[in-house]
């Protein structure tokens, strides 16, 4: 796993593959939020990119979920060391 | 539960997300016992199979895959309905089995807390718990039951590990402890039923919600209770209300109540208003609080290691999910499976055809000729026949999408495809339905359920139809094997059938998505949904699963042929065979029938498609089905059969091959069918949308007629213009 220094956040877009993250919010219609909030997309959880792009794959809790997000969902991430 | 549970049969839920192995376990539990209807009323799938424990009768009721029981569409209304024995029509249930991933635990005991919240009798079985071990996630499953206070078993569905240990305490919970052991509480050893103690449900009011909001749901429980008592309306259960107060697209209230609910509805939002001061907003307090319980209880349950390696799963997603690679690989199974379906299926298809020949001849030796005889020979067996030698075919089709869906492949399609999708204003999220419109589109338009997007969903099914289903194999494989030569290219690898084949495929595809894309700026002009899914990890298809998927869906196949295609068989013999003129030669009473007489009446149109009247007859007959056509071509090539006395048999050809070649235009020597011809007909079928069975789904699923017309109208538009234009340009090459 690559080493990355904590920042601010920033869109999960930008996560380069193989990186950590945790993420920090997500914006968007109360109705999309809760739907990724009930899948376990959620502030705080940790993820990991698998495959850039949109839609993009990451790794949750050990599983690989595929997400595009578009303008309708801004996902915000902190990018972590793990 | 009471004494009466020796002779009631137990309705027992099983219910669990997506993906965590809930069909694996149904099937092993209930083997082929399975049932699949609609529940009443509602077009909501069905699927209820029959065990035995302990001398109890069993149903297990297996639901839709679910991340939350919150009910924001009908088939989620319906399970929730259900859960609550809200209406009499459904069954009531007695037990929940509730299946989680051992991988995900966290995520699926969102689900669990809601489910503990009904109060039921619940059995919590972990599965994939060698899965996680090999992750490195460790669970510990005693602990777990200790916290949540219901039964735990571990299980590998899968291997079918765990399963007596289920069985048992499921066993233990229905009929009491020791029903097992003690065969069925017959004998002296036995602890009699009514002194068996069972299990404890959880306690309705167990939640993980904060007090604060339970004030709420008590005190719009009450308000709600007085508005219902004076509508003379039973109250509704607190559950339901938790969900009412939770519930901010008002789906839940438009179901529930459908006039009046003003004073309802400010009732709910100014609970939400006090809510959402107090610090506990709607509906994030719900995930909130439930992931919080579901941490507490996790705590010391799992263990997940810091970082994950790289899986075989991940090193196989590295190429499948790659946007060349994985579509490169994706374009070449689909050739695979297309190739396959059509090399591998012909001996048993010759042996099927030779069956009904034998069938066929059997009975006009032992029959007098006349009316009676001519039903039975060309209309039942000659119609049901041609249509069941197509079974080969679907079965070998079946089996690929089931072994494709079964090892966790179909999701990455959907993954590849969203990209394709969202261009034409879909999410890779109506690629799956669509995947079972290649089997059939009627589950395929019924799975559209999934599709929380209403503009997305209408768009789905209005385009469903023209991906090819199995119904367009008889005719496709006919034909092909007719008039497209056997040419092989890469050493054998692929040969130009397959090619035609897999082409017509494209062509429905393709033409899918252009009008998915016509409707979706111009009727259903909207924002493209989020898209989110899970790509399950890949493993070894499980035969059994394989195979009873591959029953199940061939046995629609079949009772399709034995009923629908067997009344229209009858009902295409009969508007062949009359008006009846006992004088005429074959040939004759075939043109003077009444088929004969429409085909003829339409010949000026399809005449510039370079068909004849009768192909144009077939057609007509193949409006009820479109598998239809084939069957009709059955009859009226036994009605030329004795006619054709210089027809020479070829052992080497199939004899329908040989006739169909042999079809002249009336009056002269020049063959009715040659290759722009065979095309002109395939695509007229891979775009019409002749299947009322499809027609009818489509009313159902959008409650208007005027969809499933608009369908019909378009398709069949779309079907005269491809068939014309192939003919014409098939013609203009060949010179």
């Amino acid at each position: 796993m690559k080493q990355v220094s904590p920042i601010q956040s920033i869109p999960l877009r930008h996560l380069p593959v193989r990186h950590c993250a945790r993420i920090t919010e997500v914006l968007g219609h109360p109705e999309h939020v809760h739907r990724l909030d009930e899948f376990g997309l959620r502030g705080g959880t940790r993820i990991e990119m698998f495959r850039p792009g949109n839609p993009c794959i990451i790794r949750l809790a050990g599983n690989k979920v595929c997400l595009r997000a578009d303008d309708l969902l801004h996902v915000l991430v902190e990018p972590t060391a793990v | 539960m009471s004494a009466t549970t020796e002779t009631r049969i137990i309705n027992v839920a099983l219910i669990g997300n997506p993906n965590t192995g809930k069909s694996t376990l149904f099937s092993d539990l209930v083997g082929v016992h399975q049932h699949i209807g609609n529940y009443p009323g509602v077009t909501v799938e069905k699927k209820t199979g029959r065990v035995e424990l302990a001398g109890q009768q069993i149903e297990l009721i297996d639901l839709p895959g679910l991340y939350s029981l919150a009910p924001r569409s009908r088939d989620e209304m319906v399970v929730v309905d259900l859960l609550l024995g809200r209406r009499k029509e459904l069954p009531t249930v007695d037990v929940v089995l509730c299946i989680v991933d051992a991988t995900n635990l966290e995520r699926n005991l969102y689900l669990v807390s809601q489910v503990l919240e009904l109060g039921l009798p619940t059995l919590l079985a972990v599965n994939m718990l060698d899965v996680a071990e090999n992750r490195e996630i460790r669970v510990d499953p005693a602990l777990l039951e200790q916290r949540l206070g219901i039964p735990v078993v571990p299980i590998q569905a899968n291997r079918r590990i765990g399963l007596p240990r289920l069985k048992t305490a499921l066993a233990d919970m229905i009929v009491g402890p020791r029903a097992v052991e003690c065969c069925t509480g017959c004998c002296a050893a036995c602890v009699s039923p009514s002194e068996r103690v069972r299990p404890e449900p959880p306690r309705p009011d167990t939640t993980p919600l904060p007090e604060a909001f339970e004030a709420e749901v008590t005190r719009l429980e009450s308000e709600l209770a007085d508005h219902e008592e004076s509508l003379h309306a039973g109250s509704l259960p607190r559950w339901l209300v938790r969900r009412l107060l939770l519930d901010i697209s008002g789906h839940l209230q438009r179901t529930l109540w459908q006039n009046g609910a003003a004073q309802r509805k400010q009732q709910i939002e100014a609970a939400r208003s006090r809510l959402a001061t107090a610090g506990h907003a709607v509906p994030a307090v719900e995930t909130n609080a439930r992931y919080e319980w579901a941490h507490r209880m996790l705590e010391g349950v799992v263990v997940e290691p810091g970082v994950y390696e790289m899986s075989v799963t991940d090193h196989i997603d590295r190429v499948l999910t790659h946007r060349i690679w994985g579509t490169l690989v994706f374009v070449f199974v689909m050739l695979v499976v297309f190739q396959s379906v059509f090399v591998w299926a012909q001996p048993a298809m010759q042996w099927i055809e030779l069956a009904e020949t034998a069938v066929g001849d059997w009975i006009t030796a032992r029959m007098a000729d006349g009316t009676l005889r001519s039903l039975v020979v060309d209309g039942v067996v000659g119609g049901v026949g041609a249509v069941i030698t197509f079974l080969p075919q679907i079965l070998i089709l079946f089996t690929f999408l089931a072994i494709l869906e079964n090892c966790g492949y179909m999701a990455r399609t959907a993954y590849l495809m969203d990209r394709l999708m969202v261009r034409v204003g879909l999410s890779g999220k109506s690629f799956i339905p669509m995947l079972s419109s290649f089997a059939c589109a009627v589950p395929g338009i019924m799975a559209t359920r999934v599709i929380e997007n209403e503009r997305d969903r209408l768009t789905t099914i209005l385009v469903m139809p023209l991906l090819t289903c199995s119904a367009r194999l008889p005719i496709y494989t006919l034909l092909i094997a007719a008039f497209i030569p056997a040419r092989q290219y890469l050493g054998g690898l692929l040969n130009l059938q397959g090619i035609t084949l897999a082409g017509l495929y494209l062509l429905g595809i393709v033409t899918a998505v252009i009008c998915a894309m016509v409707f979706k700026r111009t009727f259903f002009r909207g924002q493209t949904s989020p898209f989110i899914m899970e790509l399950p990890g890949y493993k070894w298809p499980s035969p059994r699963t394989v195979a009873l998927r591959v029953a199940e869906r061939c046995g629609v196949f079949l009772r399709c042929a034995g009923t629908l295609i067997l009344a229209v068989s009858i009902l295409v013999w009969a508007a062949l065979y009359y008006p009846h003129d006992p004088q005429a030669t074959r040939h004759q009473q075939q043109r003077n029938s009444y088929l004969g007489q429409a085909g003829q009446m339409i010949e000026p149109a399809v005449k510039p498609l370079g068909w004849d009247w009768r192909i144009g007859s077939a057609v007509i007959a193949s409006f009820p089905a479109r598998e239809i056509v084939v069957a009709t071509m059955g009859v009226m090539y036994h009605i030329e059969e004795e006619a054709d006395t210089d027809a020479t048999p070829d052992p080497e050809q199939s004899r329908w091959h040989e006739k169909l070649r042999n079809v002249t235009w009336e009056g002269t020597d020049q063959p009715v069918f040659n290759i722009p011809v065979a095309l002109s007909i395939m695509v007229f079928f891979a775009l019409c949308a002749q299947c009322t069975a499809t027609l009818a789904v489509i009313r159902r699923e959008t409650n208007s007629w005027c969809w499933p017309a608009f369908t019909f109208i378009y398709m069949t538009a779309l079907a005269y213009l491809g068939a014309l234009a192939t003919y014409q340009f098939g013609m203009w090459i060949s010179g």
